[in-house]
Parts: structure tokens; C-alpha cells; sequence
């Protein structure tokens, strides 16, 4: 049977059953009402009163109970629209009240023809409803705008009082012959409970300046209805035509109370905290602007931008009349771009007055910072062309550097109140970490990339040193290299070739660093390209390039690369055992040191070379010539660069040419490895303690005593 | 470094006075770049008192000669000193600029 009926049954909302618990309620009100009055054909007379007051409290408590249950009327922070919701349904129902009346009159005074006693029980009827209607949504609107931000202890405080209500409204109907005192009593206590609920209006902080206004007329709207509807009711009480008994009006008149106290309460809260909530609104706006700067000021990406930011939050968060920004440039600082005084609204006649303000006095190493509320009275800035009030010259400093001056005027006296200055002092301290974050950055990156292009070239440098020296039993070499603490460009190199030749390359190419280390492989590339057997060589001298066509193409291949004011000096060697002697280029190196062991004498070859990358075209070639030696055995070769003989001692004097040629004379007997220890040694000891300055590279090659038979 | 210039009708004379390093070449680089250089017959450098040079201020040199020579101006060095030229000889632009020992050569030139 049970399950038939829930099939039969329209799936019907359990709030709905609310609605019709109502409806049918408030039928009954109706015509209880109607047979106290008029006898009316097909009604009994004179329903029993206690049914009366169960339809009338039965109607009451569905209507609450059903607007209980609905959804949240407040979304999110919407208030206004909540009370914008409830002044329009309290318009409509005063609204729809008013036609009643008017209908009700009509029909008494019999313009209509309408029954009037009838008339006016109904109207009666339906404007009772329509009240109790208004009543709850109220109600239920107030219970969102108490509970807002009211945490739990507030919501059970509600509950106590909404179950309150609802006893009194059962009360009056289960004990309706209650003692007046104890009616006073609950009625007192349930008013003063409704006071204390009204104290929770915490919803009105989070209205602006304008929702404030619209906040108050709206309440003063829905307070209106109230009364309108209070003020009608009352009167329906004397009406001799209504004999009906006196309605619940406890419940009503408590839930009247509440409602209007609440709006009230409201409305004074919302007037009365107008003009604090304007000191408010300034300080949240400063505290926002000290956010917004925080944010933005970190992504400033140059000196320029943060000056920029910094000038104008603190003019808008402050609403300085005035204001002038001197910026102070870094040493050192990367940024070309230059720093230009900020000014805003600040006559250019007034400069001079301030100047003295955005300097440091003579002696001092900054800036002061100085606060002034009462400029008329200091007379700090008479003559200015607007008479102002206060002025703030606060200077950007950090304990190490001088970031500026910012200097701010105001109308007003006493506008850099102790809170402004904080706020100010938050601007400035935020500008000069962002402006040292920002320089650090900077010559992180500079350090940075210098360190990468040491390292580079340290590494090519690294790569290019022959590591492996050729050997044969005609010939000793051996070498020594000592790069300087800034890279610079020697290089050498050897090639072994087939046919029991030897091709020696030496040179140093002027400037330093990463480029110098690119040029030094150019040229260590050049030399193995070239050094290339020609298969089409009839003579056996033409199978490699001589010296000259060496030197040529070399400066050939680097006029399209070498800097403009860089040069490059080498020297190439081509010894050829089976000849017995060696063909040579000299392109603006240092001379050769020699030992002959025939003549037993030790000079230098003097050729005649310009080095290359000094004239850059075919003219070149007349500049650089081969030359031809022959060797006998015991010969040493002495190769060098100009970090050998140009190092220097303590007084400035250079190791130099002559002191080169006697150290070789003293040992040339020695071998290879030998000879060049001792050279290096003195040199070494020569400028001992001396930093080095230049690369310095030492080969010696010894054509050795016994020389094998081919 | 010190660099001072005397000019007469169509001659401008550089005084060197000092080391003429790394630094010191931007200097020079920058006072021979100016244009009017181009409008004497005759640029002296008086080397009596540069005391070194390095390869920095070698290719500032070098690397105007061309310029000078394309507008027809004559760039003549004298009372060098003995190390200073001997820099320049080692490096073979004794065959290409002109070096003078005296003054009066040099107006000469």
C-alpha cells in the first residue's frame, strides 16, 4: 500500500510540503475568520477559536519553516544584493497590501460591488499572510547577514533563538490562557536576545563607499514595509467588522521587533562608521600600494624602472601635491642609460629653494633625512610658488651607497604623520634593496662572463700546446711555455714530415684573451693546412711551401678576421735534414738566436719581416722574404717570444737580447733540455719576484753533434 | 699617458709623454680618429719623451696608417727612443712608416 502511494505521488520537494501545509493553513484561517463574522450561506458559524489560532500559527510556522529551508539568499559578499532582493519583494507585497486596502475600502464604502464585511475579512486574511510572508524572508535575510563571518558559537546562538520563537509561537497556541507576566517575560527576553543578535552587523566593514549609502536607503526601505504593514495590521485590530480574536501576536510582534531592530542597528552602524571607515579606506589603500610596489619593484629590470615605480606609488598612496626624485648614478655602473630627476607638479622656479635639500651639505658624506609639518611656520620653503604645507626630503641610502633623494610636498601641514612616514620608509628601504639587487645582478654577470672567457681561452691555450715533441736522431728540441696570468697569444707548434723534414711554426699574437686564443688556432690550423705535401711536386724543395708562401697566406687568411688595430708576429723555420739546412721566414718576430758551431760564435740572425696582419693585401709579399741557412752538427736554435726578453726586474731594466746570447754562449755545449733549463733559469732569476705580464715561450733545438748517415 | 697636441698651417704635432699602454692607446685611438686630422699635410709624432710601447699602442698606429696615407697625410715619428724603436724594427715598420731621428727631418719630410 505504502509503495503504491510513493509511485502514485508526483516527486514532490519535502520543501514543498511546507507550501501546502500553508496553504491548506491558511484556508482554514480564512474561513474561520469568515464565520466570526456575517453568517455566510453553506459556512458554520463561529469555528471554535483555538482553531483559528492553529491555522493562523499553523500558517506561520510552515512559511518560516519552508524559507528556513531554502538555499543561502547572500552569495558570496553580495549584500546590496540581498538587500536590493528583499526591498523589491517588500515593494511588491506593501504594494499588492496597498490595492487590498484600497479594494477593501471600495467595497465598504460600496463603490464595488463586493460584500464588504466579506471583503475586508479577506483582505485582512491575505494581508496577514502577505506580512508573515515579508516577516521571514527578512528574517532569514537577517540570519545570513548575522551569521556572516560569525563562526559556530554564532550559528548555535541562532538556533537557540530561532527555537525560542518557535516556542513562543507554540505557547500561544497549546497555552493560550498564559499569565501576562510570564508572556512579559519570554516577550523581554526573546527582545533582548534580538538585541543582542543585532550587535553582529560585521558585514558592514566590507562595504564601499557607495554600497554604504545604497545600504542605508535600502534599509530604511524594507524598515518602511515593516511599519506599513505593523501600522495596518494594528488598525485591522479595531475594526469592528473583524471580530476576529487578537492574533499571535507575540510571535509576530517579536519577529517584527527583530527584523526592524536589526535594520535600524544597521543603518546606525553604517552612518555612524561612514567617516572612520573614510581613514580606513586611506590607510588600506596605502598598505595596497605598499604591496602593489613590493610586486612590482622586484621586476624592475633597470635602475630607471625602479626609480620610476618608487616616484609613483609614493605620490598616489600619499596624494603628495608635489614631488621630486634625484636619482644618484653607481660607480661603475653598467647601464648607460642616463638617470634623469624625476618631477611631478613642481615648478621649475622652485628648484633652486630645494636644491640645497637633495645634496649633502659640504663635509657630509649624504644626505639628511629631513620632516617638516609645518612649512608656513618653519618658512622653509618661502617663495615657493605654491604655498605648501609639509615636506618629507627622504634620502635613498643603504649603509654602503647613495641611491638618491626623494623629496615630497603636501598642501596640507601635518600630512607625514608617523604612520605615512612609515609607510614611506617601507617604499624607500624596498627601492634601495631592489636598485642593490639589481646592481649585484649586473656584475654577477659581467665577473661571470669575464671568468667564462678566461677559462675559454685557458682551455684552447691548453689544447694547442704540442704535446708531443717530435724526435728523430738528427735533432734534439725542447720546450718551455708559461702563459701569463691574463691569457695572452703565443703559440707553437712542430710537424714532422715525411723526407726527414722538420717545420717549426713560433708566434704571438697581440692583445689578450678570448680573441688572442682564436687567432693563435687560426694560425696553428694554417700551419697544418699548408704543411700539406704537393703530389704534383717535380723538385723535392717544392713539395711543401717555402717560408715566404707560408707567411703570404697566412696574412691572407687573416685579413678577414684579425681585428683592426691587431697584428701578429711569427716566425717559421722549414729544416731539412737531407739537405742539411733550413729555409726561414722572420714575420715581425724576434730574432733568431743562434749558435755556430763551425765559427764557435753565438749571434742572432737579423732578416728583414713585417708581421702580419699589417698590411692587409698582396702588397704584403714584398714585406717578407725567405732565407737560407745551412747547419752543421752541434748548430743550436734558440726560439723565442718577446715575454723572454722584455721581462723585467725589480728597477724596470729588461732581460734584452745581449743577456740572452751570452747565457747560450756559456752552455750551447750542453743538450737541448740542458740549454733551455739554463736560460729559462735566468731569465726566472732575473726577474725574480716580478709578476709576468706576457706570455713567454723558449724553444731550443740542437742539430745534434753526431749526425747519422742518410 | 700624457698626449698634447701643437698645430701650425698644415702640420699637427702629438707630444707623447709617458708608457703608451692599453689604456693609454684608447686615448690615442680616439685623438686620431677625430676628423680634422685628415685636413693637415703632415702629422709628427715626437716620441722623445714615450719611454715604451706596447703592442695595444702599436696597432693604434698601424691600424691609421692607411687612413692617413689614402687622405694624403704624412705621418712621420722622430727623436724616438732607442728601445722604442727598436720595437718598431723588430716588428718591420721601420720599411713602413716613416722614422725620424730629429725634428727638423721631420718638417722635412
Amino acid at each position: 500500500m505504502g509503495f503504491t502511494f510513493t509511485l502514485l505521488m508526483p516527486k514532490i520537494r519535502p520543501s514543498a510540503w511546507f507550501l501546502i501545509a500553508a496553504g491548506f493553513c491558511w484556508l482554514l484561517l480564512l474561513l474561520s475568520t469568515l464565520s466570526r463574522g456575517q453568517p455566510i450561506p453553506g459556512l458554520a458559524a463561529n469555528w471554535p477559536r483555538w482553531l483559528l489560532l492553529v491555522a493562523q500559527g499553523g500558517f506561520a510556522a510552515c512559511v518560516f519553516l519552508y524559507t528556513r529551508v531554502q538555499p543561502d539568499a547572500l552569495i558570496g559578499q553580495n549584500f546590496i544584493g540581498l538587500l536590493r532582493a528583499l526591498f523589491r519583494r517588500g515593494l511588491a507585497l506593501s504594494v499588492a497590501l496597498l490595492v487590498l486596502v484600497g479594494i477593501d475600502q471600495l467595497a465598504t464604502a460600496h463603490t464595488l460591488p463586493l460584500p464588504g464585511n466579506i471583503t475586508t475579512a479577506v483582505v485582512y486574511t491575505i494581508a496577514l499572510a502577505l506580512f508573515i510572508v515579508f516577516l521571514a524572508q527578512v528574517l532569514y535575510a537577517w540570519r545570513s547577514l548575522v551569521s556572516f563571518r560569525g563562526g559556530a558559537k554564532l550559528r548555535r546562538e541562532w538556533m537557540v533563538f530561532e527555537l525560542t520563537l518557535g516556542l513562543a509561537l507554540m505557547m500561544q497556541l497549546l497555552v493560550w490562557q498564559m499569565s501576562p507576566s510570564l508572556r512579559l517575560g519570554v516577550g523581554i527576553g526573546l527582545a533582548l536576545f534580538g538585541v543582542y543578535l543585532s550587535g553582529h552587523q560585521r558585514w558592514v566593514a566590507y562595504l564601499n563607499n557607495s554600497q554604504k549609502w545604497q545600504a542605508i536607503l535600502l534599509q530604511l526601505g524594507i524598515l518602511g514595509f515593516t511599519l506599513l504593514f505593523l501600522f495596518y495590521l494594528r488598525n485591522a485590530q479595531n475594526d469592528p467588522v473583524l471580530l476576529a480574536p487578537a492574533t499571535q501576536l507575540s510571535f509576530l510582534v517579536l519577529s517584527s521587533f527583530f527584523a526592524s531592530f536589526y535594520a535600524i542597528a544597521g543603518l546606525l552602524i553604517t552612518l555612524f562608521n561612514l567617516p572612520i571607515a573614510e581613514v580606513f579606506e586611506q590607510r588600506r589603500a596605502e598598505i595596497l600600494g605598499l604591496q602593489h610596489l613590493s610586486q612590482i619593484i622586484q621586476r624592475g629590470q633597470s635602475a630607471p624602472e625602479i626609480y620610476q615605480m618608487l616616484f609613483n606609488s609614493a605620490i598616489q598612496t600619499i596624494k603628495a601635491h608635489a614631488a621630486i626624485l634625484m636619482p644618484e648614478r653607481q660607480p661603475g655602473e653598467l647601464t648607460k642609460s642616463s638617470l634623469t630627476t624625476l618631477r611631478y607638479q613642481f615648478s621649475a622656479d622652485d628648484i633652486p629653494l630645494v636644491e640645497p635639500l637633495l645634496t649633502p651639505l659640504p663635509g657630509t658624506p649624504r644626505v639628511v633625512e629631513l620632516i617638516d609639518n609645518n612649512l608656513e611656520r618653519s618658512k622653509r620653503l618661502a617663495g615657493s610658488s605654491i604655498p605648501y604645507g609639509s615636506m618629507a626630503v627622504l634620502p635613498l641610502q643603504s649603509t654602503s651607497h647613495n641611491y638618491g633623494t626623494l623629496l615630497l610636498l603636501h598642501k596640507e601641514p601635518h600630512a607625514f604623520d608617523s604612520e605615512v612616514l612609515s609607510i614611506l620608509h617601507t617604499f624607500t628601504a624596498q627601492t634601495v634593496l631592489s636598485l642593490e639587487n639589481l646592481q649585484l645582478a649586473q656584475e654577477s654577470l659581467s665577473n661571470q662572463r669575464t671568468q667564462d672567457e678566461l677559462r675559454i681561452a685557458a682551455l684552447v691555450q691548453e689544447r694547442l700546446i704540442p704535446k708531443r715533441l717530435p724526435t728523430d736522431d738528427w735533432f734534439e728540441i725542447s720546450t718551455y711555455a708559461q702563459a701569463a696570468k691574463e691569457v695572452g697569444g703565443d703559440f707553437y707548434d712542430f710537424l714532422h714530415l715525411p723526407g726527414q723534414k722538420l717545420a717549426v711554426l713560433i708566434g704571438d699574437v697581440s692583445g689578450k684573451g678570448v680573441t688572442a686564443a682564436f687567432h693563435t688556432a687560426q694560425m696553428k690550423g694554417i700551419f697544418h693546412a699548408l704543411m700539406q705535401a704537393n703530389p704534383l711536386a717535380k723538385k723535392e724543395r717544392d713539395r711543401y711551401p717555402d717560408p715566404h708562401r707560408f707567411m703570404v697566406q697566412a696574412n691572407e687568411a687573416l685579413t678577414h678576421c684579425l681585428e683592426r688595430s691587431s697584428f701578429i708576429t711569427a716566425a717559421f723555420y722549414l729544416i731539412d735534414y737531407q739537405a742539411g739546412g733550413f729555409s726561414f721566414a722572420r714575420a715581425g718576430h724576434c730574432h733568431t738566436l743562434y749558435y755556430h758551431s763551425i765559427k764557435e760564435e753565438v749571434s742572432y740572425f737579423r732578416t728583414e719581416g713585417l708581421g702580419l696582419g699589417i698590411i692587409r693585401d698582396v702588397a704584403y709579399e714584398k714585406h717578407v722574404k725567405t732565407q737560407f741557412w745551412d747547419y752543421n752538427p752541434g748548430d743550436v736554435m734558440v726560439i723565442y717570444t718577446d715575454g723572454i726578453v722584455e721581462a723585467r726586474d725589480g728597477e724596470g731594466n729588461e732581460y734584452g737580447e745581449e743577456r740572452l746570447r751570452q747565457m747560450l754562449e756559456a752552455c750551447f755545449y750542453q743538450s737541448a733540455e740542458e740549454i733551455n733549463e739554463h736560460l729559462r733559469h735566468d731569465v726566472q732569476e732575473f726577474s725574480r719576484g716580478q709578476p709576468l705580464h706576457d706570455d713567454q715561450t723558449l724553444l731550443v733545438i740542437k742539430f745534434k753533434a753526431a749526425q747519422p748517415h742518410t | 699617458m700624457k698626449v698634447t697636441t701643437h698645430t701650425s698651417t698644415d702640420t699637427l704635432t702629438l707630444v707623447l709623454d709617458g708608457e703608451l699602454d692599453a689604456s693609454s692607446a684608447v686615448v690615442l685611438d680616439a685623438e686620431l680618429n677625430k676628423p680634422e686630422i685628415l685636413n693637415y699635410r703632415k702629422v709628427l709624432v715626437d716620441c722623445q719623451r714615450l719611454s715604451y710601447i706596447s703592442s695595444a699602442g702599436l696597432g693604434v698606429f698601424i691600424s691609421h696608417l692607411q687612413r692617413l696615407q689614402d687622405s694624403d697625410v704624412k705621418l712621420v715619428f722622430f727623436n724616438m727612443q732607442e728601445k722604442v724603436f727598436n720595437v718598431f724594427e723588430i716588428l718591420g715598420l721601420d720599411s713602413l712608416m716613416h722614422i725620424v731621428p730629429t725634428e727638423q727631418e721631420a718638417q722635412a719630410a
